[in-house]
């Protein structure tokens, strides 16, 4: 089996004002090629930090990752040239246009002015943005800046997307269009690795999901196989929801998760 | 090397959108320059001052308002936006060398100083002033003001690498303020009271300002401008060896 992202022992440790933190103790990882991921977790589970450690963003306390192919700690610039980021925060400048964001995000991954250029032409058609490329990108909505912000990611095709929180604050309308384009990226062969709290965008999305809770994986599958794992282990007379999975995987309570973990549907 | 003239240009876009953020590095030491003048020029006349060269008080006080100008760091200001927006990020996940994250806002600083080095010295042309090192002097006098800017945006920028905090990295600023004043800024250096004179030995904003002042009012005056140069030089390296380290180890 290919792995697109192979994480063993995954660790990060630092030193906050508080200090020791634990933020990431041990994380095995296996994203088969092509799927979309899902990696699920209440707030402080570990999320970004793992996928920051994944991105090269961040180093590695201990442990090792492979992202397509490629040792993130040995050889972080060949990783970089393969994976694609959106992190939590749409990573935009917004003084420039989004068709000048997008044609500088291809010139620094190698592209020729005038490659840069046709690329930004079709992402930013992609993404629905044609009509506002040449509009600063400070006039824009939240949801125009997350597509952006996608369209800037896949400038170089990367083999690995990694997508951290994309939807949190988009309204349900713009939510559903994330959904499509990033159905839409994942049809063409990249893998698509994703963090969300909201349940309900990873039961529609991803393929194989995983927990994450205080820095450890407590749940991993697909998710019928953690609904029917869990309606196993509970007897329960009726499905549950990836909901009722997250709650026991991470011993919460529907009261203690109150404010932790939304909820959308589309 | 493509990768570092994007950021430049992109740096250069960013600094023409915001003219706003121009105007104070020119107004401000302008501001200073004719109050400085004001005040003092009445003191030292140009046909009983020895030190100013046949020249008005206006010349020797133009080095102040050029490294003025050249200090205001908004490169390191933008570094901060871009570190709160997650702009920082989605650089550093890209695969190009940490050093063109860094001289990418520094030559463009470098380039924006100039210009306004440029500005300034027009600007106080009709007042009397003339560089009487000539026109190589002039280019000169333009270098050594976009070099200094260059080494002082790259110490603002090591303040918000490690603080990543725009009021932080505004304090540090302040700074200036005493390097400044603890130069031969009204008077050269033997006519300050020792203690001062001391002060201004060990700063080396002093020999910066020195080269300067020798390239206003004497002719080419090597020792002097080399000094300058030296300490910019120095300077510059340290500032971007430490930056481009913070950069490699930002978590």
């Amino acid at each position: 089996m290919t792995y697109a992202i192979e994480a063993q022992q995954l660790v990060k440790h630092y030193t906050g004002r508080g200090g020791d933190v634990e933020a990431v103790r041990g994380v095995d990882l296996h994203v088969r090629e092509g799927e979309v991921f899902g990696f699920l977790g209440p707030n402080g589970a570990g999320k970004s930090t793992t996928v920051r450690m994944l991105t090269t963003l961040m180093t590695i306390t201990s442990g090792s990752a492979r992202v397509a192919g490629v040792d993130v700690t040995a050889d972080p610039e060949a990783a970089r040239l393969r994976i694609g980021v959106a992190l939590q925060e749409a990573g935009l400048d917004i003084r420039q246009s989004g068709r000048e964001l997008v044609i500088l995000q291809g010139r620094l991954y190698g592209l020729s002015p005038a490659q840069a250029a046709e690329r930004a032409n079709d992402l930013l058609k992609l993404v629905d943005l044609d009509g506002d490329a040449d509009r600063r990108i400070k006039g824009y909505s939240g949801g125009m800046k997350r597509r952006l912000d996608l369209a800037s990611a896949l400038v170089h095709r990367p083999d690995v997307l990694f997508l951290d929180e994309p939807t949190t604050g988009l309204d349900p309308a713009s939510r559903l269009t994330v959904w499509d384009e990033l159905r839409r990226i994942n049809d063409q062969g990249t893998t698509v690795f994703l963090t969300t709290q909201y349940l309900e965008e990873a039961d529609q999305l991803c393929e194989r999901l995983a927990i994450i809770d205080a820095g450890l994986i407590v749940a991993e599958g697909t998710p019928s196989e953690l609904k029917a794992d869990l309606r196993q282990r509970r007897g329960l007379t009726q499905e549950p929801t990836l909901d009722d999975v997250f709650l026991e995987a991470t011993g919460r309570t529907r009261e203690r998760a109150a404010g932790e973990v939304q909820e959308v549907h589309a | 090397m493509n990768k570092y003239v994007v950021l430049i240009q992109r740096s250069i876009r960013e600094a023409l959108r915001t003219p706003e953020a121009l105007f104070p590095t020119i107004f401000i030491p302008l501001f200073f320059l004719v109050v400085n003048v004001g005040q003092a020029a009445e003191i030292f006349p140009s046909t009983s001052t020895p030190f100013l060269a046949g020249q008005n008080y206006a010349a020797f006080q133009l080095p102040s308002a050029l490294l003025l100008a050249a200090s205001f760091g908004t490169a390191a200001l933008y570094l901060v936006e871009d570190i709160e927006g997650g702009y920082f990020d989605k650089l550093r996940a890209a695969p190009i060398p940490r050093t063109a994250i860094v001289f990418g806002r520094l030559a463009a600083e470098a380039l924006k100083s100039a210009a306004i080095a440029i500005v300034m010295v027009l600007i106080a042309l009709p007042f009397g002033i003339r560089i009487a090192s000539g026109p190589l002097g002039f280019v000169l006098l333009i270098l050594l003001t976009a070099t200094w800017a260059v080494v002082f945006s790259g110490f603002m920028q090591l303040i918000a690498l490690k603080t990543r905090s725009a009021a932080a990295t505004n304090s540090a600023g302040l700074i200036f303020f005493p390097l400044l004043f603890l130069t031969p800024n009204f008077v050269p250096r033997p006519l300050l009271t020792r203690p001062m004179e001391i002060a201004a030995t060990y700063n080396p904003v002093t020999y910066i300002m020195e080269g300067m002042r020798s390239l206003v009012l004497h002719d080419l005056e090597w020792p002097a401008i080399g000094r300058g140069f030296a300490v910019v030089a120095g300077a510059g390296a340290l500032m971007v060896l430490f930056s481009v380290r913070s950069i490699r180890r930002y978590d």
